[in-house]
């Protein structure tokens, strides 16, 4: 509980020095809106903790047909991000105003479900992390950054830096069950990302989040539309194969039985969403 | 552990603060600067009663290591209470009894006064959305929502007034 | 006309209003006093438990630990909040003896220089506790062989003897016969937490010959009575200061953060402070009780209720606190406010391993309602009749005698529905319209 040294690096190599040195003992905490509460209520006890808000990673950049998308930046700037309307939508959802104006992006792919609203579009994206160590910097697409409920494939001397997002012309829909209706952890979160051959759906990505240990892919889902019209019994076949894929789990906001129901739901409105109207121009 | 010193603004007066390391701005502004007007409901940034303003954005001083806070500008509700009277958002709570044990109100207030800069003809949905991160247990939101609408329309009263007086 | 009147039909500032829109409100937790303690107690992680042991010396190394309060601390170490009102027996521990009854229950206080030196103190108290079987379910706690919650021999508080709260009246087995219709439901209300945005806390401070303690109770005399008893000290060297409460609803009556506090301002000298933490308020604090009632009535075709069988359960947990009295409102509220002639009610408070629970909001009374309500458009339903009639049918009118023998006098409900419907927009049929709350006709009054 009681904190000997609190480091704030002003640079991502004076940041990973100080990982270096100091190895698993350092808490990395970056806007601290899952970090602190822990350690307000000492549940996490560390003795050395870094912040990340002076290493310089919030901005957002164009890299070719790529978003760079700095991993300090708050939820609060992906919300006007114009380039990626999911990516917005989903930092729209998430958490209150001031929670997003302290909580980063980069965070969020740290964050236990039922949290992970950002996280989930990013994976719909096809989004990929930037890790930075001592060995310089590697690309993991972030299907394959989680590894398990609250593990990821970051080395304990690596940090994220950014998550590049491609920016391609498509569809999207993002879906989130709460409770109510602002402000609230997910029931179930659904973002479905596709681009579009006349009326058939091609590379349809569908990600849902709080249905298992970490945002995951509905393989299923994304078979029955792939190529296809989304006519209502190819979306009805879809919304049953993610409701079978998900892994669902129960806590305070809903039980393991409510979830995989929501999750069927809930990716049947998405792909609905998808087949409307009003993204027909987009 | 070393205390470390830290200087930021708040309300607009530097001030330099000894503090042991990752104390929170609201713990720092509560017990070592007097602002008790900062709340400490949950200490989980689920509740927004630690609501305080940084460089004019809403943040929950609870979650906010002060350490980070230097250099920057920091207000609370006791910065912004005028000598004489009270703000027009303050007024409005008032005539709408915007609340009842009062404990939610100041970050209530520091939010619409936020919001209102930003938007200064907002509608009930963009009221709702921005205070979800502030929880009253007593009023049931109504009042509070009657409350934001009408500093919103004593504002722009204010603002006409104002531009009128300009072209006078 | 001169206005005579200043305050009915105006609107009044209210006299502490410009304190909360400028954030000039002191609430108990905003205050402080210089060489205050934090104090915060080690609670227990398991529901049903017996204490084998306590080590408390690596929590004495923490930089900061000033002392911990066990139960050999304190002086009148069981007690019951409503003892006050002649409630027995007594049955709470301020901090238990040798076993845990709820999960959450403090078993070990300490005081500390800050609060975060507090808080790694308790994380280092060694505890040394022996599981027990533990019940949470008020039908298991009262069957045969159910682990037993209390330290009398049964889980059920006991009123006069009884195992319940019981009311007889007229003879319901002759309604049952006389009855048209039999409907029979169980109806089941969940735990509530108040969730007060300011937490449940104190602050005692020592003064010369006597303890000034600031408290955000609802209940100021009450809080004083008990710490008084508790701690052995005659009221007048006991000064309670009450305030704004930030969120109440009937949970800040339970008296359990003084008695610590000034025990710790008492054992040191110095001033301590109390104060839950979020997490505290909401596993910890007392709920609403969770119920069980079931009811069966007797109705006539046209939906008049000539009997009503009921038993209640309330959940009060590990310690019953104020919910025997609200058991007790239930059963006196069972017909809801409807003239029912033959009326049987068993109210139990059972005891099970869970949070203790006490006042709330119309405590008994509320969840009571809710079953009532459901109940009467049941009835409606089966009768096929409109749920307004059926209500103005069995309304409680003045003259008419309530199961507990008062007699009533300032019935309203008739009138309160024809102004409920005006304001909704209900027409209702001229035999409702025409209703008033006056004493029954001798023929009406028959059945
Ligand atoms: C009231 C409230 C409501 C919320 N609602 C939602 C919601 O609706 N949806 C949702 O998804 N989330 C929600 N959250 C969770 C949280 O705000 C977001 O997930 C946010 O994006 C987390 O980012 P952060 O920077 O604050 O994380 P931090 O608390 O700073 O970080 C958490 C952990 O992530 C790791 N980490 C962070 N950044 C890096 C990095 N660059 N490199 C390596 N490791 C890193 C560290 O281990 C750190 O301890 C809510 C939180 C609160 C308090
Ligand atoms: S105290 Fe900071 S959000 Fe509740
Ligand atoms: S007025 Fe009491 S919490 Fe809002």
């Amino acid at each position: 509980m009681t904190v000997s040294t609190y480091f704030q690096p002003d640079s991502l190599p004076e940041a990973l020095a100080l990982l270096g040195e100091h190895g698993p003992d350092l808490l990395v905490i970056a806007g601290g809106t899952v970090a602190m509460p822990l350690i307000n209520e000492g549940i996490s006890l560390p003795a050395k903790v870094m912040g990340l808000r002076r290493v310089g990673l919030g901005g957002i950049e164009q890299r070719g047909d790529r978003l760079a998308i700095g991993a300090m930046a708050t939820l609060t700037a992906l919300t006007t991000l114009q380039e990626v309307p999911l990516l917005a939508e989903a930092a729209r959802h998430t958490a209150s105003w001031a929670v997003r104006n302290m909580g980063t992006v980069g965070g969020n792919l740290f964050t236990p479900p039922p949290g992970g609203d950002v996280a989930t579009a990013l994976l719909a994206l096809d989004a990929q992390v930037e890790l930075v160590g001592p060995a310089g910097a590697r690309l993991l697409p972030l299907s394959g950054f989680w590894t398990g409920f609250m593990t990821t494939a970051a080395g304990p001397d690596e940090l994220v830096a950014r998550i590049v997002v491609p920016v391609a012309p498509g569809r999207h829909a993002f879906v989130k069950l709460g409770r109510k209706a602002a402000n609230t952890p997910a029931v179930v979160t659904v973002a479905v990302r596709a681009a579009m051959d006349g009326e058939a759906v091609r590379d349809v990505r569908i990600a849902l989040g709080a249905a298992g240990p970490h945002p995951l892919r509905s393989a299923g889902a994304e078979a029955a539309v792939e190529g296809r019209a989304l006519t209502p019994e190819v979306i009805a076949s879809a919304a049953g194969a993610a409701a079978e894929d998900a892994q669902p789990f129960s806590d305070q906001v809903a039980s393991t039985w409510y979830r995989r129901r929501m999750v069927g739901v809930m990716v049947g409105r998405a792909l609905a969403q998808l087949a409307s109207a009003e993204q027909r121009g987009a | 552990m070393a205390s470390v010193v830290v200087a930021f603004e708040l309300g607009g007066r530097p001030v330099e603060v000894l503090v042991s390391p990752l104390a929170t701005l609201q713990q720092v502004l509560r017990t070592q600067l007097g602002h008790t007007s900062v709340k400490d409901g949950c200490r989980q940034g689920g509740c927004g009663s630690c609501t305080v303003l940084l460089d004019g954005e809403p943040v929950l001083s609870c979650l906010l290591p002060v350490e980070d806070v230097a250099g920057r500008r920091v207000t609370t509700l006791e910065d912004l209470t005028p000598v004489d009277g009270l703000t027009t958002v303050q007024r409005a709570f008032l005539d709408a009894n915007g609340f009842q044990c009062g404990y939610c109100t100041p970050g209530m207030e520091l939010v619409t006064k936020a919001l209102l800069e930003r938007n200064p003809a907002p509608t009930r949905a963009d009221i709702a959305e921005a205070l979800s991160g502030n929880v009253c247990r007593c009023t049931g939101y109504v009042p509070i929502i009657a409350a934001v609408e009408a500093a919103a329309a004593a504002g722009s009263a204010a603002a006409v007034v104002a531009s009128e007086g300009a072209t006078r | 006309m001169t206005a005579q009147y200043h305050v009915v039909g105006e609107s009044l500032e209210r006299t502490d209003g410009v304190a909360h829109v400028t954030g000039r409100t002191l609430y108990t937790a905003d205050l402080a006093f210089p060489g205050m303690l934090h104090l915060k107690v080690v609670r227990s992680p398991l529901h049903h438990a017996l204490i084998r042991g306590v080590d408390l010396s690596a929590a004495e190394r923490v930089p900061g630990f000033v002392r911990a309060l066990t139960h050999a601390d304190v002086p009148h170490n069981v007690y019951t909040i409503l003892g006050l009102i002649g409630v027995e027996p007594e049955e709470e521990f301020v901090l238990p003896v040798d076993r845990v009854r709820y999960k959450g229950e403090p078993i070990v206080a300490i005081l500390a220089e800050t609060e975060a030196a507090a808080y790694e103190a308790v994380g280092k108290v060694q505890l040394d506790l022996e599981e027990l079987p533990a019940v949470f379910d008020m039908d298991e706690a009262l069957a045969p062989g159910a682990p037993i919650v209390t330290h009398w021999g049964n889980n059920t508080f006991m009123y006069e003897g009884h195992p319940c709260r019981r009311v007889r009246y007229g003879d319901v087995e002759a309604g049952f016969a006389q009855a048209d219709h039999i409907l029979e439901g169980e109806y089941r209300t969940s735990p509530i937490e108040h969730a007060p945005l300011e937490t449940t806390g104190c602050i005692a401070v020592p003064e010369a010959g006597r303890f000034t303690v600031y408290t955000n109770t609802q209940a100021v005399y009450f809080s004083l009575d008990n710490t008084s008893i508790i701690l052995g000290l005659q009221p007048n060297r006991l000064r309670f200061i009450g305030g704004t409460v930030g969120g109440g609803f009937g949970g800040k009556v339970d008296v359990i953060v003084e008695p610590l506090a000034t025990l710790g301002a008492m054992r040191t000298g110095r001033p301590v402070r109390y104060v839950y933490n979020r997490q505290e308020e909401m596993q910890v604090s007392s709920t609403r009780s969770a119920e069980t009632i079931r009811i069966k009535d007797g109705v006539m075709a046209d939906g008049t209720i000539v009997a009503r069988k009921v038993t209640g359960l309330a959940d009060c947990g590990a310690y019953s606190r104020q919910t025997p009295y609200a058991i007790t409102k239930f059963a006196a509220n069972a017909t809801g406010p409807y003239r029912i002639p033959n009326v049987w009610v068993d109210a139990y408070c059972v005891y099970t391993n869970r949070t203790p629970t006490s006042a709330m909001r119309g405590f008994g009374v509320t969840m009571g309602h809710f079953a009532i309500e459901v109940q009467m458009d049941k009835i409606a339903e089966r009768c096929g009749i409109d749920p307004w009639t059926v209500r103005f049918r069995n309304a409680h009118r003045n003259g008419d005698v309530k199961p507990h023998r008062k007699v009533t006098s300032d019935a309203t409900l008739i009138e309160t529905m024809q102004a409920a419907a005006r304001l909704v927009g209900h027409g209702l049929p001229p035999e409702l319209a025409a209703m008033t709350s006056a004493p029954r006709t001798e023929w009406e009054g028959e059945r």
